[in-house]
């Protein structure tokens, strides 16, 4: 098979309201060549109607969309060359999987021998050349998903959108299916957009993530950089699992401040309501009296490599990654060591950044 | 904790709930399985009393209805075909090809019809006897008008349920207005009707374009859905004079054209209603699937949604040929010999001058109810298929 050399997409200035609630706030975006560009978000962010504005089945109150070097934003769908994968495969149930795979062909007025070498080259792609003659309704889960990847992939579009594909399948199936969409779409090199609310996904498939909240875009950066460097305090708790710790409290210099201890910040200011940012991997469980927090233990869960200790530290519940074989009881003090290069502050009232 | 105390056992069940409490979740108490069964049980006699006292009947002889009532055959009567030779054996025109003449007759009759505004055609007269070309006529009519509501219908309740319409009220209420006045024009000035129309056409799409503009209240696809099925609210008999009137301005009275028209519109309704609820069923991401690679609305309908429909549709078909096969009101009205149906044929034997045979009334009743009693074993097969499984999730 020959590779698609991929296309830029962009969102230009995109609004979408429907009635009175505003979904989308002035998106932009750039897509670069060949990019898995994932947009995460919970549900009502936006994200899907962004995908849906870009296929063409939703229309945008104003702003643009392009895609390569046209302007798709008045265009049919079945003008803009892409293809997209649903969340729930919508398979045309009384047609066999090879006729599924080569409907858009067969719209296309393709040739039925140059349809039927396409299909079964595409089903092979996604290793199911053996079930061509069933229907939807006799596959599982995971090969519904195939087919709908094969017929996305069978006309060789500009551009591919996912929204949501793998979020119907079982998660030891989802995890196979995920390397199989990166190696995939890696080797097709079309540029995709793919909408997911699961963070890990977003993490593993994506080159660049675009975070939506609410209609509005958080950040827009390779996932290394998000976790490492969140804009924000939304990014900052989104991403991550176990979730980012927060401790409430008062930013004095380069000092941060609580009721159950004080630590130093790597940066500087002066904030009455501020929040501190403490990643798991980044907190350490000490004896009692050492460290900068002194807390008690809530609860010991253990992952299997690795040992979750949820602490309570005045008002505040942080949780630990600690090893595996940590021993503590429920109601015992403790201290929690934090290392300062690592740290997060943020402003309470705006969820602000401070750097 | 104070609630610890106050349980249900098993072993201090008494009468009243061994009697009324079901032996697992999903069953029926003793009880309830008593009363259901026997409400059933005197309901289905009930119904079906009345069918058997038909189908006995047209094996009677005059004897055994007026010295009556006789319920059990070869007991208390002896079965006749009395009332059947009445209706074959006597009439020279009831032999075995005498529906394949009449249907012959139907289309060589059609033909002529559309020729007529060419070329003339003599029509041919019908040589059949009463109950074959009622039947004939009830299965010809029947069937093309459900054919033509279905196929119109389904396509105005996929509109529905998939396109936004919005049109602006004070719209509506110009092209009204000119409509009106393009009937008082033609009617009281003697203008000819094309060029009025073509006036007030004319004029509506200039008013639209500007006036329209300044209009704010619409009306969404729920007004017009509402506005179909209301069609249906009128008594029929409110409305069956100004059709007969209309049908006698064109010259139709007593023709098939005219029942399958009359009878199309006056399904319509029902069509229209009953798809319009199967195509907001189906899942929109296959026709926004089929979109995206690019098929036309009309393949999508004809290639995606109606094979999907499939079950619904054949429901719908069914219904509304029952319906029309069951017309009796505009039947009356529209035909008077020639397009004559089934239920005229039987009403008509309830006022012979001999009084009323009933024997003969009851054969007919049975040939006019065994179609209708095939339609609803196949409806109920239809209805109680799926055929949507594997179109979303697994």
């Amino acid at each position: 098979m020959s590779s698609t050399v991929g296309v830029p997409v962009t969102f230009e200035k995109i609004e979408k309201s429907f009635g009175p609630v505003r979904v989308l706030e002035e998106l932009s975006l750039d897509i670069e060549p060949g990019e898995f560009l994932v947009l995460l978000g919970a549900s009502g962010s936006g994200k899907t109607t962004a995908l849906r504005i870009l296929a063409g089945l939703e229309t945008a109150t104003s702003g643009r969309t392009t895609i390569g070097d046209r302007d798709v934003t008045d265009v049919l769908p079945k003008y803009r060359d892409v293809s997209m994968v649903f969340q729930s495969y919508a398979l045309y149930p009384h047609k066999t999987v090879a006729e599924n795979i080569g409907f858009p062909l067969k719209v296309r007025k393709v040739p039925k021998a140059d349809q039927d070498k396409a299909v079964r080259e595409a089903a092979s792609q996604v290793q199911i050349d053996q079930l061509l003659d069933r229907y939807p309704r006799q596959l599982s889960g995971g090969q519904r998903q195939r087919v709908a990847l094969a017929r996305a992939m069978v006309r060789r579009p500009s551009v591919f959108l996912m929204d949501e594909p793998l979020s119907n399948l079982d998660a030891k199936l989802r995890g196979h299916m995920r390397a199989e969409l990166k190696h995939m779409q890696s080797t097709l090199g079309t540029t995709t957009i793919y909408v997911t609310h699961d963070q890990i996904e977003a993490m593993t498939l994506a080159h660049r993530v675009a975070i939506l909240e609410r209609g509005v875009l958080q950040q827009l950066d390779t996932p290394a950089r998000i976790y490492n460097d969140p804009a924000n305090l939304f990014v900052a708790q989104f991403i991550g699992s176990p979730p980012m710790n927060v401790v409430h409290g008062t930013l004095e210099g380069a000092s941060f401040q609580t009721r159950s201890g004080r630590v130093e910040t790597p940066v500087t200011g002066r904030i009455d309501r501020a929040i501190l940012g403490a990643r798991p991997e980044d907190c350490s469980v000490v004896p009692a009296g050492q460290g900068q927090f002194g807390a008690e233990i809530y609860t010991v869960e253990l992952i299997g490599d690795h040992t979750l200790v949820t602490v309570r530290a005045g008002e505040d519940m942080l949780t630990v990654k600690a090893q595996k074989d940590f021993t503590g009881n429920t109601g015992e003090s403790v201290g929690v060591a934090l290392s300062r290069d690592r740290l997060f502050v943020f402003d309470a009232a705006t969820g602000a950044r401070v750097r | 904790m104070s609630g610890a105390g106050y349980k249900f056992e098993v072993s201090k069940r008494g009468l009243f709930e061994r009697l009324f409490e079901p032996p697992a979740i999903g069953r029926m108490s003793p009880v309830s399985k008593l009363v259901a069964y026997g409400i059933l049980v005197f309901w289905s006699a009930f119904v079906i009393f009345p069918i058997y006292w038909v189908v006995i009947t047209a094996f009677k002889n005059s004897d055994s209805v007026n010295f009556g009532p006789r319920y059990i055959p070869f007991v208390d009567f002896q079965p006749t075909l009395d009332a059947w030779r009445v209706q074959l054996a006597a009439d020279p025109f009831c032999d075995g090809t005498a529906i394949l003449r009449q249907l012959y007759l139907m289309v060589h009759n059609s033909v002529a019809f559309m020729l007529s505004p060419v070329m003339r055609v003599a029509p041919m007269e019908p040589q059949i006897c009463k109950l074959y070309l009622a039947f004939t006529n009830s299965l010809v009519i029947s069937i093309a008008s459900t054919a033509l509501c279905v196929a119109v219908g389904s396509m105005a309740a996929y509109a529905l349920a998939r396109v936004q319409y919005r049109p602006k009220f004070g719209n509506i209420l110009v092209f009204v207005l000119l409509t009106l006045a393009m009937i008082m024009t033609t009617s009281f000035f003697g203008i000819k009707w094309y060029i009025s129309s073509a006036v007030a056409l004319a004029l509506f799409f200039l008013l639209a374009r500007s006036l329209g503009k300044h209009f704010k209240a619409t009306l969404g696809n729920g007004d017009i859905l509402f506005w179909i099925i209301s069609q249906r609210i009128l008594p029929p008999i409110v409305v069956v004079i100004p059709i007969y009137m209309m049908f006698q301005a064109v010259g139709l009275l007593d023709t098939h054209l005219a029942l399958i028209i009359a009878y199309a519109v006056a399904n319509l309704p029902i069509v229209v209603w009953l798809m319009y609820d199967f195509f907001r069923g189906l899942p929109i991401e296959l026709e926004e699937s089929a979109q995206l690679d690019g098929a036309t609305r009309f393949r999508i309908f004809w290639e995606i949604v109606l094979p999907l429909t499939g079950p619904g549709l054949a429901a719908t078909a069914l219904l509304t040929l029952i319906l029309n096969w069951n017309e009796y009101l505009l039947a009356v009205f529209l035909s008077t010999s020639k397009a004559q149906t089934m239920p005229i044929m039987v009403a008509a034997k309830n006022a012979g001058e001999k009084g009323i045979l009933w024997w003969e009334m009851c054969s007919l009743i049975v040939v006019m109810i065994i179609p209708v009693i095939i339609m609803a074993i196949i409806l109920q097969r239809f209805i109680a298929k799926g055929v949507l499984m594997g179109a979303v999730k697994g």
